[in-house]
């Protein structure tokens, strides 16, 4: 044998696997260095953040769910259910909470995803103004969501305005004032109202009337009456070019089957029947939480309405039937709320009854959940122009629009709910936030009223209260900052009140 | 070195390889073909051509030996080789022309049955002539290479393939023969006549030993390090699945639980302590040489080294820190072919069942919770469901193997198969493994082998365990004890009933039989090396290694249960293949220069991983028949998925062991890492160590001590490290988000991660001081060491602020600590023909975090997803051990009358009672240990330490005659374990079956009780409550042996034969009511293995078994 053959190859063996220098080439993990090139690199990010919103974490159980618990609409049926969701709906929340804590860091993902593909957008070459401000302008909008979701549940709150690279560089920042933050929301929107398209293929991405509906909500909120009214007056004029209608049967606006390509929402959270990705994006659970435990659809009955929800709705109101159910089918048999094993009560029917491709028990639903659509922003119109004086008969006409769809059935109209005339301007406040509340019944909508409107010892106390809450008290209107948060960067105290 | 040095050569990498893999086949065929089985009657059979002129006697037994497969074995002074012959012979045995040629000579021969023809001097006058006979163990089987010399003399004899052997030139009279043999006692025999049959005894604690560490071997008395050997023999004392299992309870310092008793899963080890927080604490494997390794099964393993203190582990660098297993696989000897047959046969049961309520008691307890939640449900006979689920298991385990081999070409064969039924319906498992070891003598310089490792594994499992659940996810233990006696297993239809009380959950039997999930893996290890002598004191030896590894596993849900009813089944498959691969290449230089003895030896080393990963998934099918081989008729495709993971390795090393006087002993060794999952700032490590031993014994001053054989202290410190790291860690990331447009999936991405370029190993500082004690000629041994380990720089993911819309960044923040005292005594309490050893293992390890980020705690809930609501169950505390227990402390139950507690959950008489023990803050808002009189989260503290206070192992092993008894007891003492299992059971919601527990619960009539009133109110909390003694002792093995006299099976040509009854885990003392004290939950492995210890839900039992082997040598 010879050996100096061998050991030569040997020796040559040695050499080749020598060749190295240990720097890491990943294939399938993107980096963020030089990552935009091209639109459709800053919609990744964009989409991102939508993806991420229609997450367990955010409108999939944990924010939605808070602002539906946080409500007089919706209650804690299960009260062996975990402590963080009747926290939540007793007003016992406090800076632990594990709803806030989940929801909170999603929240500012998604705002770094917004901020990223700002930044993406803005360091792109050889582009048209145009397209660049238009998505400048769809990530701006979606900042500008998330924040006033913020500002609105927090008070002051921290604003990153920027994408971020080195975070610890923001480790002892002070909260932005609120009306700093809503500054800085109003700007966003002004620019997304100018720059968006005034259609889009999909309700999931932001168009104008989107920018502007949001925008009469930031007004309204502040009270800020006559820019309320413009904007929302803004979508009612060109509904037609922006291609929005009211829907005529309200049925199938909680048919998730039917929800692509609807003309009433203006914008959406959309999730695609039992697909889903990790970390809870792409998972809807607000079908089994709302769902009858012990039926065939396997609900949690986590959200249940109290029993005067049910009971003060007029069963004529078309709208009554579709967004609550009093029975549901046990083995194949269909049996009353009164023989429900668990929750005795009617329950929401919007997010069970037509979840479109779905789990068993409506888990990973086709939903689109609307953030905004177009009988809201009527009623906004008609709330805004009422403080302002705008002639009662066109704002009576708004809220006619809405009644008017409400009474259509698929037997032939109803002769409920009438229309509406002759009220003075208090009863006319009065009716609209009324008309808010059933029309908008469990959207996660009531809380926000509830809290600009200051009613809350109004709807939680007293003989009326469809939820009694006797602790409710004004520091309510705001949550607890999520401690770790404080204990990370105690620049952030003071916590907002009631809490310490 | 940074990282832009010059490559050698050109890249040949990919194709040499596919190269090597070519070689390595053609090159086994040819071993193969080449290693004969010989026959008996060789010599009388095998005719031998021989035509020389003019040769030396030593040129004609060449010419013998190349043309057949004699060996001669004389001494050079014997022979003339002066003496030249000419001899032409033609076809003719090899008797006929010796007897021809030595006659010329005057010397004489003897050829011996392994066809080794011994040379010796013709008789004269002086002279009584040979002396031979046989060497054998105990057992009879001879032993080829032990040495018989005449005691004051250098004339002796090694001993043959067949234990034979034969001196010549033996003066007259009775001569005294000194006959030795490595890991056997030196014997001195007196023989009689020219005939000496020679029975060599073990030794128990030889310390000739040689002991493999990395990179090389030594003899058990040069060690400075702290290593415990474990033998093939223990860890084929019962069928075991994995080494790992065997392992368990047989080394001091080495702590080895069961992650999940289902067949095939894994094992989790421990070498002193977890050394990491967030990072696998698993040890290193090194196989043959090969580290990372898969291991083969137990019984093709001849031992297994386990290094454990950092002179010992600091030349495997950044990953030594956990400790390293270095097993040695069997390789062939020379000598006849050795055919074994192992076979063993047990049956299996699950190790103890859970006292459940009865279909009565259970009626009794819901109804308390709502007298009408039985109305409208039909109560059948009942059904109990560990009844249904638990059966009678078995394990068939069958060897066959085939070794031996010539001076040049050695070799190993071994085939297993192990076959287990497990004890839950449905779940099988099953291994197929073959085992090919070969050495190739290429010249008197260069040597050659291959280890090659062919696997095949299919696991057929069941769910258990699950992380959560809901009601589509139940797995089988959890739902057996949950589940509602009352139920049937079919309701009228024929359709698996679905609970009613709760979650309408799928039933047990349904689960198990309705939820396919198939793994199948194949496994190929390769190892090829040379070794070249430049000159005999200086090695080259090269290794190419290959780990290759295909992985499928599928996974159907059918419609009959929950989670695939409407979605019309749900079917998944998923595919990986793994590759590493490794060159190593090192210089050995050793030299003794009388008082000085010197050896060292550096290298360096390279190696790649490569893992690939894609998997696919459908739901609604035509047909449950097809699981998931029919993906692409399901008419809901979902998520693909791929992915691809790159790692490179590459190391300088070296060791230098200097001996002087034969007493004092120092040892250095050191590596240099170089690893890709490192941060490009930190791309290169160094870890060293050093070492000190003095064999006091030997001093000239011990002299007098004759009892005391050995008597060593060693100290080591030395640095180790662990990387850890997953790769890609330390890079800035977008991630993938799952993100819908209309009814399409859409490519999006987030910022999820920030770089850190400064991202590193965790480094672990370990001091060792051990004593190693001999006594009686080592009937006596004992090894005792203390160590102090230090883990700092530890791998953390640092909470960002939230705002910052990324959640953390991994860093080396904080340090940990592992400290603990290890004993090993090893005994000959009875020699002679009845004989007694024992081995007693025992070592404690006390582990202590010592510094988190910023000082805080860190809290982690480790409950079952479905047990919604608990929120901590854990925390990590300066000062506490890793895996704390934290809660509130369980008070028993309130009484009717007592005031209650504000913030209490439970607000009336018979609810759960927590203690106030804090509250009152001070000014800075810290806690100071006031209660407040009220409960609330501050009240929540340290309940419980899932490490033990120590863990031992007791082996003893009886003989007499041809019997052997084997107790094997292992224990583990002090540990806490948090049981989910009963905390779901015994809350008492009403929502459940419960456990026997119940039926003391609080009633009006029953109120001297610390177990709470049912209630539906009633939440999950972390409470002491659910904390129990996890302490146990455990009968692991007993086994009755016996070998059948050689007397009876050589005449039905076998060498031996030996038969055995086993039982393990026949009994287990302890207090928890669990199934097993055991407990791993969600602990396998990886990085949550030290923080998520000592918990229990849903796990498949462990089994007791009853073995019944033979074992057949031909």
């Amino acid at each position: 044998m010879n050996k100096i053959k061998i050991f030569s190859i040997l020796l040559i063996v040695l050499g080749t696997f020598a060749c190295t220098d240990l720097t890491e080439e990943p294939v399938g993990v993107l980096a963020p260095e030089g990552f935009f090139k091209t639109p459709a690199d800053v919609e990744a990010a964009l989409f991102g953040a939508y993806g991420h919103m229609a997450s367990e974490r955010y409108w999939g159980r944990k924010f939605s769910l808070t602002l539906m618990l946080r409500s007089d609409m919706v209650d804690i049926g299960n009260r062996g259910t975990p402590s963080r969701r009747r926290h939540i709906n007793d007003f016992q929340s406090d800076a632990f909470n594990g709803m806030t804590t989940a929801f909170w860091p999603n929240s500012y993902q998604n705002i770094s995803a917004a901020n990223a593909a700002i930044a993406g957008a803005e360091s792109l070459e050889n582009i048209d103004e145009e397209t660049r401000n238009a998505l400048i302008a769809e990530a701006r909008f979606v900042r500008a969501f998330l924040y006033f979701n913020l500002v609105r549940l927090f008070g002051d709150i921290p604003y990153i305005g920027e994408a971020v690279t080195d975070p610890e560089s923001l480790n002892s920042i002070s909260k932005t004032p609120k009306a700093e933050v809503y500054t800085n929301i109003k700007d966003d929107l002004e620019f997304a109202k100018q720059h968006l398209p005034i259609t889009q293929g999909s309700n999931a991405r932001p168009k104008k009337a989107s920018a502007y509906a949001m925008l009469a909500d930031v007004h309204l909120t502040l009270e800020e009456w006559q820019n309320a009214y413009d904007n929302a007056k803004w979508v009612i004029q060109n509904a037609g070019a922006s291609d929005i209608a009211l829907e005529q049967d309200y049925q199938v606006l909680f048919d998730a089957s039917k929800h692509d390509g609807q003309k009433e929402h203006l914008w959406v959270i959309d999730f695609m029947g039992q697909v889903n990705g990790g970390g809870g994006d792409g998972d809807d659970l607000l079908g089994p939480l709302t769902g009858v435990r012990g039926t065939d659809m396997q609900g949690w009955g986590v959200g249940v309405p109290s029993m005067a929800v049910y009971e003060t709705w007029d069963d004529r109101d078309y709208r009554k039937s579709v967004a609550m159910l009093d029975e549901a089918l046990k083995d194949g048999v269909m049996i009353p709320y009164t023989e429900f094993s668990n929750e005795k009560r009617p329950h929401i029917a919007k997010f069970t009854r037509f979840p479109g491709v779905a789990d068993q028990n409506n888990r990973y639903t086709d939903h689109n959940y609307a953030i905004y659509r177009y009988a809201d922003v009527l009623l906004m119109a008609a709330e805004a122009g009422n403080e302002v004086g705008v002639s009662m008969s066109e704002l009576e006409g708004y809220v006619n629009q809405v009644r008017e769809r409400a009474r259509w059935t698929p037997d032939g109209p109803n002769d409920f709910p009438e229309n509406v005339s002759g009220l003075s301007k208090d009863a006319f406040r009065d009716m609209v936030l009324e008309e808010r509340r059933l029309e908008l019944s469990f959207e996660a909508k009531r809380w926000w009223d509830i809290s600009r409107r200051k009613l809350g010892n109004e709807v939680f106390k007293g003989p009326n209260s469809l939820e009694p809450h006797d602790n409710f008290n004004d520091n309510q209107y705001l949550l607890a900052l999520p401690q770790d948060e404080l204990d990370r960067n105690p620049n952030l105290l003071p916590q907002n009140p009631g809490y310490n | 070195m940074k990282k832009n040095y010059e490559c050698m050569g050109f890249n040949l990498k990919r194709s040499l390889f596919k190269l090597l893999i070519a070689m390595k086949f053609t090159l086994l065929l040819f071993l193969l073909t080449t290693a004969q089985v010989f026959g008996t009657a060789y010599s009388q059979s095998t005719r031998l051509s021989v035509n020389l002129q003019n040769a030396s006697t030593v040129d004609i037994f060449e010419t013998i030996e190349d043309q057949s497969e004699f060996k001669f074995l004389y001494n050079n002074d014997l022979l003339d080789n002066k003496t030249h012959h000419n001899v032409n012979f033609s076809e003719q045995t090899v008797e006929e022309i010796l007897d021809v040629v030595l006659n010329e000579t005057g010397n004489k021969y003897v050829v011996l049955e392994n066809n080794l023809i011994v040379i010796s001097p013709a008789e004269d006058a002086n002279q009584q002539g040979t002396i031979s006979g046989k060497v054998t163990d105990e057992d009879g089987e001879p032993l080829m290479g032990a040495t018989v010399v005449i005691k004051g003399t250098t004339n002796g004899a090694v001993s043959g393939a067949d234990g034979t052997y034969a001196i010549g030139n033996v003066p007259e009279g009775d001569v005294v023969l000194i006959v030795s043999f490595i890991g056997y006692m030196q014997q001195e025999i007196t023989a009689v006549g020219g005939v000496a049959d020679i029975v060599l005894k073990e030794d128990i604690v030889g310390l000739d030993e040689v002991v493999v560490v990395g990179y090389g071997s030594v003899k058990k008395s040069d060690l400075t390090g702290s290593v415990s050997q474990v033998k093939s023999e223990d860890l084929v004392a019962f069928p075991s699945l994995s080494v790992s299992e065997a392992l368990q309870g047989r080394a001091a310092g080495v702590q080895v639980q069961a992650n999940n008793g289902e067949p095939g899963s894994s094992m989790k080890v421990r070498i002193r302590g977890g050394t990491s927080i967030n990072s696998s604490s698993d040890p290193l494997y090194v196989v043959d040489g090969f580290p990372g390794g898969v291991l083969p099964p137990p019984e093709d393993i001849e031992s297994i080294e386990v290094l454990k203190d950092a002179s010992a582990t600091a030349i495997y660098g950044s990953r030594g820190a956990n400790g390293v297993i270095m097993v040695t696989t069997k390789r062939g000897t020379t000598g006849k072919t050795k055919i074994e047959l192992n076979a063993s046969y047990s049956v299996q049961n699950e190790i103890n069942r859970i006292d459940l309520l009865d279909k009565d008691q259970f009626t009794d307890y819901v109804t308390e919770v709502d007298p009408n939640i039985l109305d409208g449900t039909l109560i059948g006979p009942g059904t109990d469901w560990q009844e249904e689920v638990f059966r009678t298991g078995g394990i068939q385990n069958y060897q066959l193997s085939f070794s031996g081999g010539t001076e040049d070409v050695k070799y190993y064969l071994s085939g297993i198969v192990y076959d287990q039924k497990g004890v839950i319906i449905n779940s099988n498992y099953k291994r197929y493994s073959i085992t090919s070891n070969i050495d190739l003598k290429a010249s008197e310089k260069f040597n050659i082998g291959l280890n090659m490792f062919a696997r095949r594994t299919i696991q057929d499992g069941v769910r258990t365990q699950e992380g959560s659940s809901g009601t589509t996810g139940s797995g089988i233990i959890s739902a057996v004890t949950t589940g509602e006696p009352t139920l049937p297993v079919y309701d009228e239809d024929g359709n698996y009933a679905i609970s009613w009380l709760g979650d309408p959950n799928d039933n047990p039997v349904a689960i198990a039989n309705e939820r396919a999930n198939e793994q199948v893996q194949d496994r190929i290890q390769t190892n090829f090396f040379g070794e070249y002598a430049f000159i005999p004191e200086l090695k080259l030896r090269v290794t190419l290694g290959a780990n290759i590894n295909n992985a499928r596993t599928g996974n159907y849900v059918s419609t009959k249960l929950n989670a695939g009813k409407n979605v019309g089944g749900d079917g998944s498959v998923s595919g990986s293949k793994y590759t590493a691969l490794i060159n190593e290449n090192y210089l050995t230089y050793a030299k003794d220069f009388g008082d000085h003895d010197l050896s060292v030896m550096g290298g360096y080393s390279y190696q790649s991983t490569r893992s690939e990963s894609w998997s696919g998934r459908g739901q609604t099918f035509l047909t449950d028949a097809f699981l998931w081989w029919d993906l692409d008729g399901s008419s809901n495709w979902l998520s693909p998925a791929s992915g691809l993971v790159e790692t490179e390795l590459a190391s300088f090393y070296g060791r230098a062991i200097y001996k002087l006087f034969d007493r004092y002993l120092f040892t250095i060794n050191a590596r240099y890492d170089g690893s890709s999952r490192f941060a490009k700032n930190q791309k290169w490590a160094f870890f060293p160590s050093g070492a000190f031993a003095w064999n006091i014994a030997d001093e000239s001053f011990m002299d007098g001590l004759e009892t005391l054989s050995q008597l060593k202290l060693r100290t080591s410190y030395g640095l180790t490290g662990n990387q850890a790291i997953g790769p890609y860690q330390s890079l800035a990331k977008f991630g993938t988000v799952h993100s819908i447009q209309n009814t399409a999936v859409v490519n999006a991405v987030r910022p999820t991660a920030v770089a850190n370029d400064n991202l590193t190993w965790e480094t672990t500082a370990q001091l060792d001081i051990g004593v190693d004690v001999g006594l009686f000629d080592q009937r006596i041994y004992l090894v005792a060491d203390y160590y102090q380990q230090k883990t700092t720089d530890l791998l953390f993911s640092l909470p960002l602020p939230e705002y910052s819309g990324y959640s953390s960044m991994l860093k080396n923040i904080g340090s940990i600590e592992n400290k603990g005292f290890e004993f090993t005594l090893s005994t000959v309490n009875l020699d002679g023909e009845f004989r007694w050893t024992s081995d007693l293992n025992f070592s404690t390890n006390k582990n202590k975090v010592l510094e988190l980020p910023d000082g805080n705690d860190v809290f982690y809930g480790t409950y079952p997803g479905h047990m919604v609501g608990i929120q901590s169950t854990n925390v990590l505390r300066e000062g506490q051990p890793v895996g704390a227990f934290y809660g509130y402390v369980y008070d028993g139950v309130y009484q009717e009358g007592e005031t209650i507690l504000e913030g209490n959950f439970d607000q009336f008489a018979g609810g759960e009672k927590y203690k106030d023990i804090d509250g009152i803050k001070d000014d800075n808002g810290d806690l100071t240990g006031q209660p407040d009189g009220k409960l609330s989260g501050d009240d929540r503290t340290i309940i419980g330490d899932p490490n033990p206070d120590f863990i031992w192992g007791f082996n003893n092993t009886f003989s007499y005659k041809g019997f052997d008894l084997n107790i094997f007891l292992i224990g583990s003492q002090g540990n806490d374990l948090y049981s989910y299992t009963l905390m779901e059971l015994e809350t008492l919601r009403g929502i459940s079956n419960s456990t026997t527990e119940a039926l003391n619960r609080w009633k009006p009539g029953n109120t001297d009780t610390d177990i709470p009133k049912a209630s539906l109110d009633r939440g999950y909390h972390s409470s002491s409550r659910w904390v129990f003694d996890g302490s146990y002792l455990r009968i692991k093995n007993i086994a009755l042996g016996y070998n059948l006299p050689t007397s009876a099976v050589s005449k039905i040509g076998l060498s031996n034969v030996r038969i055995y009854v086993s039982g393990q885990n026949l009994l287990t003392a302890t207090k928890y009511r669990g199934y097993d004290p055991e407990v791993n939950y969600r602990s396998g492995g990886g990085a949550s293995g030290n923080l998520n210890a000592g918990l229990d839900y849903g796990s498949y039992p462990n089994a007791k078994s009853y073995t019944m082997g033979l074992k057949i040598t031909f």
